[in-house]
């Protein structure tokens, strides 16, 4: 499949996260008004940051002065997530140029990485996740626009009252990769595991996310050596 | 003595575009060293499986937390979404119905 095949693929398989990503856009319109942001400043910040959970992070802090360092901090630490998803992409963005690569990476975005994992090996991923991405981005931007022109409807929007929408949304992705995977989900368990003791101990998120990852990294390492010795002992066998 | 409530102090306009260059610049920067990061990374042998199970990781990272301090509400709403899923797939379902709970459900359900 071609490379523009697949992102037209990208769009039309995007509809459900369209929705999803749509109904945060409005929320994030009426948060930004309620925090002081004029629509055209709310709107080139979806555009081009193009992240929710990173913008409404930032929002929790948008007052004069503006504490830029607490900002970029609180939104680096939202947005690590996005490392594990470009390194996760490694092996499956070749055969393009460096330049496009380095562009298009922008658009990287966590339903499409999701999602390209379920698609059959002889989708280009570059193109797919990109075209996902450009769904997704115009599901953000128009969205952010109607949030801003309804916000005056929803004078006391408690913004607090949505917060585990997010978590809800990265279950449904979750979901996805457990259903989707052909090997054993003990990396992801054991993440939740450590997760969860990393939290009950009171560490910091980033710790959390830290610790987690790590232990997922090495139950990933030991079932995949685990499946190449049975691999070689079968063979042996043969 | 009562008045209008206080509105969001406003903020500057070049303090404005200031955050949201940086923003743009720090998100962007976690999507594109990630990815060259595993660049550097992929000549290690049996590495694609281990990468390919980071987003996971993460997303379990957050998920399990959230739900250790859920309320009754969130938590039905979490059982909700990851039942239809299960069953269906079907996201939008899945997440209108969980946040349908939140929305609706809340007032009742955490008051038990």
């Amino acid at each position: 499949m071609t490379t523009r095949q697949s992102a037209l693929h990208g769009i039309r398989t995007s509809a459900d996260y369209f929705i999803s990503t749509f109904l945060f856009g409005v929320m994030f319109g009426i948060a930004a008004v309620a925090a002081g942001l004029e629509n055209w400043q709310a709107l080139l910040m979806s555009a081009t940051s193009f992240t929710a959970s990173g913008q409404f992070a930032a929002l929790e802090f948008w007052t004069a002065p503006l504490p830029l360092g607490t900002i970029a901090l609180s939104v680096a630490l939202v947005s690590s997530r996005n490392l594990l998803l470009g390194m996760s992409m490694t092996h499956h963005f070749d055969g393009h140029s460096l330049g496009r690569r380095i562009v298009w990476l922008a658009l990287l975005n966590d339903p499409g990485v999701v999602n390209s994992f379920r698609m059959d090996a002889e989708i280009d991923r570059l193109g797919y996740v990109t075209g996902y991405g450009i769904s997704m981005m115009i599901s953000w931007l128009l969205s952010t626009y109607i949030g801003l022109n309804v916000a005056h409807l929803f004078t006391s929007f408690d913004l607090g009252a949505i917060d585990f929408a997010g978590p809800l949304v990265i279950a449904t992705m979750m979901m996805l990769f457990f259903k989707g995977s052909t090997s054993k989900p003990t990396p992801w368990i054991l993440s939740g595991v450590v997760a969860l003791i990393l939290f009950e101990a009171g560490a910091a998120n980033y710790l959390i996310l830290l610790g987690s990852v790590l232990v997922g990294m090495v139950a990933a390492v030991l079932q995949n050596r685990n499946i190449v010795d049975g691999a070689a002992a079968g063979a042996d066998d043969g | 003595m009562t008045g209008p409530l206080p509105g969001p102090t406003m903020v500057d306009t070049p303090s404005t575009l200031t955050a949201i260059a940086m923003m743009a610049g720090i998100v962007y920067l976690t999507r594109l060293s990630g990815y060259f990061v595993g660049l550097r990374l992929r000549h290690i042998k049996g590495i694609q499986p281990v990468l390919e199970a980071l987003p996971g990781c993460a997303f379990m990272a957050i998920l399990a937390p959230a739900v250790r301090q859920g309320s009754v509400s969130e938590i039905i709403a979490m059982i909700c979404v990851i039942l239809i899923m299960w069953r269906s797939n079907n996201v939008v379902l899945a997440t209108s119905t969980g946040m349908a709970v939140l929305l609706f459900g809340a007032p009742y359900l955490d008051a038990l």
